[in-house]
């Protein structure tokens, strides 16, 4: 009896006697960037908390998975990395931070993808997603067009073209387990429709013609050969591989395929640019919600959680988490040194200039679209379904899911 | 041609019922508390399987089909009765339909190419055959490797870029092929992954099959001038019948239910091309967060698993008692 209760208070408490053990899910791979700052400054966190252990957990593909067993076994980690979806799906779940010291930081540039109409937000931002096109200036530089050149979309298929005479593969995407295809669609989509076609997505109207032509586009790369031939087998690091070495020019992706790339080759020279719309508008940024971590509402160390998120968003700590991500911090009062894109970010982003277009599926489509959208898309680019096919597909299921979240 | 059996066994088997019956009836020993303690005692070593089979396959076989009668998404807390809905969009459902025929497929071929390639193994090794031991471990060994692993090797081989086939074809001179980016290929790839790995299960029961047949009925077809392949036609093939019954429907469970080969080779894609209901219940429930209507296909799954084995054991059932 004595020796179960002893074990049971380890468990509680961790190792070492009245220390509190956080479990803390970061969704992050073993050889992820993000993961080796994050160990670092974690360390450095336990050393001025003497009485508090964090247990990184790693995550892989099956992340998602992973995290939604736990919440469906009323067992959530303590902390956990909520991959877009602080607020629309997690947001039951996890502690409102609003009031929390730093919360005076938030980004709000991040307000429509993270707070709700209370002002809440229940995640800590480290870092802010603006991405864009990525480019491979050495490629293009070989293929005889410049990154500045591709101001719309007849300029972009003018650069794919002759970027697929120079023989280097124009798109590099991975396959079906990677969702790199739903990518696509989440970069293509803000620019393939109008306005009243995006407000007709919150009425639980689904405008297939508008949505076929991304599609469609998919198709006709995949019909002229733009799209790599190892495409159903190659995976997130080897789209990284390609940029790496020099054998691919464009990607659609978030600057995290940039960071991957730079440790293959560190002095790549890859930038981002605005996506050229599909519609004839005006180019623009992918933005919102992209590495936030959250703490668990009913969990029994909140305080310590907390505690440990405030440590996170301390300046110097969100410098160097924000920086391994290649992206912008998710806090104003950070400035982060963000490498090679730096000049990407002044360009494009510190102007103002360009518009910050959501990840299309998270504003526009209803929770549980994603698998379906990467499916769909897969599809389509390894030849197994028109366009209009999986279109109807898409259609079919975003009537079914908005039905079940009106 | 047909083969009559000898009847010494039966002759033998009547001759002590006979004999049994001259015997008088033996004292009956006085009842003792400790032997009815003893029976109870063997009786309560099924408590323990019962108990794990109670909490690891009907409790979820029951929390299955509850769930499928609910709209859950997988995670939050509140979830609604929806009666019938989720049983009858499998019906509606174009995914689920083209997913549960490529099931089929995986089934159906992978039972076949292990039947007779466990068939031809098992009649090889069937004897006095040098190496024999050592080519039926290696056989074998496979079965006992996680299918997880398995893909993964697989998918080294097939990959584009850097898997061991296409470094061959290009070593030869030829070109890289995508072994995976298609339906038809990735469908051929992943029964023959299957049915590599789990062709060793058939071979011994088959092995075991054949070494249950007395010598005496071949022996006595010989003398009858049958040839070799008239004494496998109808001698052994239909002695093995009980060893078909086995292999068949373990093979056929299996491959209805495959799901790790796929996850690794292709993921189910290109889009859901390659996806069998297994794989497609894991993306409904975790990806699409349909966990009742995931739970619909579990149960539908389920049902047609069972049906197929009992139909296939009648029918088995039925060819080997006409052949008797």
């Amino acid at each position: 009896m004595a020796i179960g209760a002893s074990l049971t208070a380890c468990g509680e408490s961790g190792a070492g006697s009245g220390t509190t053990t956080l479990e803390f899910q970061t969704a992050q791979a073993t050889d992820s960037p993000l993961l080796t700052v994050l160990k670092r400054v974690t360390a450095d966190f336990e050393e001025q908390h003497p009485d508090i252990t964090v247990d990184l957990k790693t995550g892989g593909n099956d992340y998602e998975s992973q995290i939604k067993v736990r919440l469906a076994a009323n067992d959530p980690p303590d902390l956990w990395a909520t991959h877009g979806w602080s607020r629309d799906r997690y947001g039951q779940f996890l502690a409102p931070l609003n009031d929390e010291v730093w919360a005076e930081h938030f980004n709000d540039v991040l307000a429509p993808a993270m707070k709700n109409d209370d002002g809440e937000f229940f995640a800590l931002p480290v870092d802010t997603a603006v991405s864009g096109l990525i480019v491979n200036e050495t490629v293009l530089d070989k293929a005889g067009v410049t990154a500045d050149s591709i101001v719309d979309w007849e300029s972009f298929l003018q650069a794919v073209r002759a970027v697929a005479d120079s023989g280097a593969v124009p798109l590099t995407l991975a396959g079906s387990k990677d969702g790199s295809a739903g990518n696509v669609v989440d970069w293509l989509a803000p620019g393939a429709f109008t306005d009243a076609q995006l407000a007709s997505f919150t009425e639980g109207d689904f405008p297939s013609p508008a949505y076929q032509k991304v599609l469609d586009v998919l198709e006709q790369f995949r019909q002229e050969g733009w799209i790599n031939q190892d495409y159903s087998s190659a995976t997130g690091d080897d789209m990284a591989r390609a940029l790496a070495e020099d054998r691919a020019a464009f990607a659609l992706s978030s600057n995290f395929l940039v960071s991957q790339a730079q440790q293959y080759t560190p002095d790549v020279t890859l930038q981002f640019i605005p996506v050229p719309a599909l519609n004839g508008s005006k180019s623009y940024l992918i933005g919102g919600e992209n590495t936030a971590f959250g703490a668990a509402e009913d969990g029994e160390h909140l305080e310590e959680a907390k505690k440990y998120l405030a440590f996170l968003a301390t300046p110097e700590v969100d410098k160097a988490l924000a920086e391994s991500t290649g992206s912008l911090p998710g806090l104003t009062n950070v400035d982060a040194d963000l490498g090679s894109l730096a000049p990407s970010y002044e360009k494009w982003v510190t102007p103002g200039k360009v518009a910050l277009q959501p990840f299309f599926d998270r504003v526009y489509l209803p929770n549980g679209m994603w698998n379906t959208v990467v499916t769909t898309a897969d599809s389509v680019i390894a030849g197994q379904s028109s366009p209009a096919a999986s279109t109807e597909k898409v259609a079919s299921d975003f009537s079914t899911l908005y039905k079940k979240t009106d | 041609m047909s083969v009559q059996p000898p009847r010494l066994q039966e002759d033998a088997t009547t001759v002590a019922s006979t004999v049994a019956h001259l015997i008088p009836p033996a004292p009956r020993p006085a009842r003792r508390p400790v032997k009815r303690f003893a029976g109870a005692s063997v009786n309560l070593l099924y408590v323990p399987a019962l108990a794990l089979f109670a909490v690891f396959t009907v409790y979820p076989l029951v929390s299955g089909v509850r769930l499928s009668f609910t709209d859950w998404d997988g995670y939050s807390p509140s979830w609604s009765w929806i009666g019938w809905s989720n049983y009858a969009r499998l019906f509606t459902d174009a995914t689920f339909r083209s997913v549960l025929l490529t099931t089929f497929v995986y089934g159906i071929g992978s039972t076949l190419v292990q039947q007779v390639l466990g068939l031809g193994l098992a009649l090889a090794l069937d004897g006095k055959v040098r190496g024999r031991s050592a080519a039926k471990a290696i056989i074998y060994l496979p079965v006992l490797v996680s299918p997880i692993v398995m893909g993964t090797f697989y998918y080294l081989l097939f990959q584009y870029d850097n898997g061991a086939l296409n470094d061959v074809v290009v070593a030869l001179g030829g070109e890289r092929h995508a072994w995976l980016s298609t339906a038809a290929s990735g469908v051929t790839i992943i029964v023959i992954v299957n049915s590599i790995q789990f062709v060793g299960t058939s071979m011994i029961i088959y092995l075991a099959g054949l070494q249950s047949i007395s010598p005496e009925y071949t022996e006595a077809a010989m003398l009858d001038g049958a040839n070799a392949w008239q004494r496998f036609w109808t001698v052994t093939l239909p002695l093995l019948q009980p060893a078909f019954a086995t292999s068949i429907i373990l093979n056929l469970i299996g491959g209805l239910k495959l799901f790790d080969v796929i996850q690794v080779l292709t993921g189910g894609g290109p889009g859901t091309a390659t996806s069998s209901v297994s794989t497609l219940i894991g993306t409904t429930y975790f990806a699409n967060q349909a966990a009742g209507y995931s739970a619909a296909m579990g149960v539908a799954l389920f049902l047609i698993i069972a049906i197929l084995t009992v139909l296939a054991n009648a029918a088995l059932n039925r060819r080997r008692l006409e052949q008797q």
